[in-house]
């Protein structure tokens, strides 16, 4: 069962932090160029020296870097920075040169474009879009954020639209105060509402509420082109073309996550490929001597052997038929280009063997 | 060290990247702080709950549960904490119920980032003061985290969050918690890592960061899981001897990094064959306690 570019030209790779998605997407992309398909990889937090390998260090941030490789087709590295995205975003759909002024000077798009929470999943899903639309790749292959609920990246679309559509936002919009700094409704309801800017006010400060409005409103405009891409992107991701390759990490007590992650996609509607578990401890086989005579690194070895053999075998249990494939945890983690590409064989063995 | 010893402070936040342990060594150093003679409490702030499996006690749910004498666990919704402070400032429970659930407040807490950060250490401050309600007094919070992506932002959240909000409590908490978190008497950070590129790349990132911001490296670094020392020309020829050996060296190429980036106290653990669980972290407690400078009878 490999992975059929002309079937699947996007390939989303997915799993809890830690366990290799990063690495394994590298591989995966030199694996699509090596069959000689112009393949594009977007990652997110890159080791240094994987960064270097790439060659999206620091200087190459939010561009698009050519990865040297000897292959038939063109890999390409792409590594997302939430705040250069969405400064671009800006640039693009303010209607015009005061709204879009009014943003980049709003105090709080300065210190929270990049940090506000689903920022960066949504952006990594603007620049999804962005380049699935350009259609410069036959293939691109999708890392996804370091966090612990990844999966949250795929509901940024919904989400986004959410918030944009909610009462929350309707009335943060308003315009809330008026020429000389109090709340409008206050003014209007007199008495009863000062009370009610006075509590406002004990509970979250008014400052802070105008400055939050100030910054929602600054948005209004732009809140269109967003609604229609997200749902362009969340049509994009049920699509048939794109597939979810869900990583893994060994033994017993990583199947809870794992299968959490596998369900969560079924039952969005995703597209829901080979689970690769990851960094598995080889077996011992046999005997041997008795754990206390063997010498500490190798009775550990054994016992991660074990470990991870019975997480395996749970886990293809518990998948039901699902393809499941294994990678051994390698001596070194792999960062230059040629160990990417050796490992996007071994991946494609294993594949191919389901 | 400069300041007071890892177990003399009463508020450890433990940060790290997804997986490296930051749950095991929360609970070890809980245990080591305890049989010191402190009253210590593993505040987890993660949906997912783990203490109670590695501290063997009953779930939190929310609530405060005892695991052993003078060491508790709970698990605090950040979102529960944010609405604590709503009733104690609106105080007719009905009223702050439609605050809370009123779409307009939770655009409020979900669309200001780091929030429920603040909200989350303010709580932890609470109990360090004796005033959180229904809790124990303790003299010591240790806080474990959810990986964030960048431990940092744990420790930036109370500033950035003063310095937006401004006024009103919520604004006055995040300033009493950074001004807290910032004073190396009462708190310390101990950053969890494994000796391998990627964890130890973000370790380096937040030690920098750290010494930018408050000026001072983590507390305690504590670079977990690492394979036995290779024995060299005693090895045993096994099958795996060559993963082992090479596992060992990029251990030892990782910990030089550590090193090299001078934190306060290393802390070099084992990586163990055992399940999650009290024995493994009775087993991590013995080899953190060198590094807690405690004593075991020391009440500081
Ligand atoms: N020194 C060790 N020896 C053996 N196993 C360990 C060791 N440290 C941690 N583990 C195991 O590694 C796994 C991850 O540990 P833990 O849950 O503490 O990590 P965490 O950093 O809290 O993860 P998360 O980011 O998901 O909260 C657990 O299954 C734990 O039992
Ligand atoms: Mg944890």
């Amino acid at each position: 069962m490999p992975l059929d570019v002309a079937r699947h030209p996007l390939v989303v790779v997915v799993g809890s932090g830690g366990v290799g998605k990063t690495t394994l997407a590298a591989a995966l992309g030199t694996l699509s160029a090596a069959d000689g398909h112009d393949t594009l990889v977007m990652t997110f937090d890159p080791s240094h020296r994987l960064k270097d390998a790439l060659g999206v260090g620091d200087a190459a941030r939010d561009a698009v870097a050519r990865v040297p490789l000897a292959a038939a087709g063109r890999l390409d590295a792409s590594l997302l920075d939430a705040k250069s995205t969405f400064d671009r975003l800006v640039a693009r759909y303010a209607p015009d040169e005061e709204s879009r002024r009014r943003i980049l000077e709003n105090r709080y798009y300065d210190r929270l474009a990049g940090r506000l929470s689903g920022v960066l999943e949504y952006m990594a899903v603007e620049r999804l879009f962005e380049v699935t639309r350009s259609g410069g790749y036959a293939r691109v292959v999708l890392d996804t954020p370091p966090t612990r609920q990844a999966l949250d990246f795929l509901e940024a679309p919904e989400r986004i639209t959410g918030f944009i559509e909610s009462e929350g936002v309707r009335i943060a919009t308003r315009d809330w105060f008026d020429a000389s700094g109090r709340l409008k409704a206050a003014t209007r309801l007199g008495a009863v509402g000062r009370g009610i800017e006075a509590w406002l006010d004990r509970i979250v400060g008014l400052d802070f509420l105008r400055e939050m409005a100030e910054f929602f409103q600054a948005f209004g405009p732009l809140y269109d082109g967003f609604r229609e891409r997200a749902h362009e992107v969340r049509r994009l991701l049920r699509d048939e073309g794109t597939l979810f390759v869900l990583v893994a990490g060994p033994g017993e007590e990583a199947t809870a996550d794992t299968l959490y992650f596998a369900r969560r996609l079924l039952e969005a509607g995703h597209r829901l490929g080979p689970v690769i578990v990851n960094r598995v401890h080889p077996q011992s086989g046999g005997r041997g001597r008795a754990r206390e005579e063997q010498p500490p690194g190798a009775a550990l070895l054994h016992w991660l052997g074990e470990r991870d053999a019975r997480g395996v075998t749970d886990l293809r249990r518990l998948l039901a038929g699902r393809p499941l494939a294994t990678l051994p945890l390698l001596a070194a983690e792999p960062s230059g280009c040629d160990e990417l590409a050796a490992l996007g064989r071994l991946l494609r063995s294993r594949l191919t063997a389901l | 060290m400069s300041s007071a010893p890892l177990a003399a402070k009463s508020l450890l936040v433990v940060t790290g990247k997804g997986g490296v342990g930051k749950s095991v060594i929360a609970a070890a150093l809980a245990r080591v702080l305890a049989d010191a003679g402190r009253r210590v409490l593993v505040l987890e702030s993660d949906p997912r709950e783990s203490q109670h499996v590695l501290l063997g006690c009953e779930p939190s749910g929310g609530g405060v549960v005892t695991a052993a004498p003078g060491l508790f666990v709970q698990n605090v919704d950040p979102y529960a904490a944010i609405e604590e402070r709503v009733r104690e400032q609106v105080k007719v429970a009905a009223l702050s119920r439609r605050i809370c659930r009123s779409e307009a407040f939770r655009t409020f807490v979900a669309g200001a980032p780091g929030l429920s950060d603040v909200a989350v250490l303010g709580h932890a401050l609470r109990l360090v003061a004796g005033a959180a309600r229904g809790a124990p007094r303790v003299d010591t919070v240790i806080l474990d985290a959810p990986a964030t992506g960048h431990g940092v932002s744990l420790l930036e959240a109370p500033a950035l969050v003063a310095d937006v909000v401004g006024g009103g409590p919520f604004g006055e908490l995040a300033r009493d918690v950074a001004e807290y978190v910032a004073d190396e008497e009462r708190a310390a950070l101990v950053a969890v890592t494994t000796a391998e590129e990627m964890p130890v790349d973000e370790l380096l990132e937040l030690c920098a960061a750290l010494r930018a911001g408050v000026g001072r490296p983590p507390a305690l670094v504590a670079v977990n899981a690492l394979y036995p020392p290779w024995p060299g020309d005693d090895a045993p020829p096994g099958p795996h001897a060559e993963l082992w050996r090479r596992r060992r060296a990029v251990n030892d190429r990782e910990l030089a990094r550590v090193r090299r980036a001078r934190p306060g106290v290393i802390a070099e653990l084992p990586l163990l064959a055992l399940a999650r669980g009290p024995a493994l972290v009775a087993a991590l407690a013995e080899a953190l306690r060198p590094h807690a400078g405690g004593g075991r009878e020391g009440r500081d």
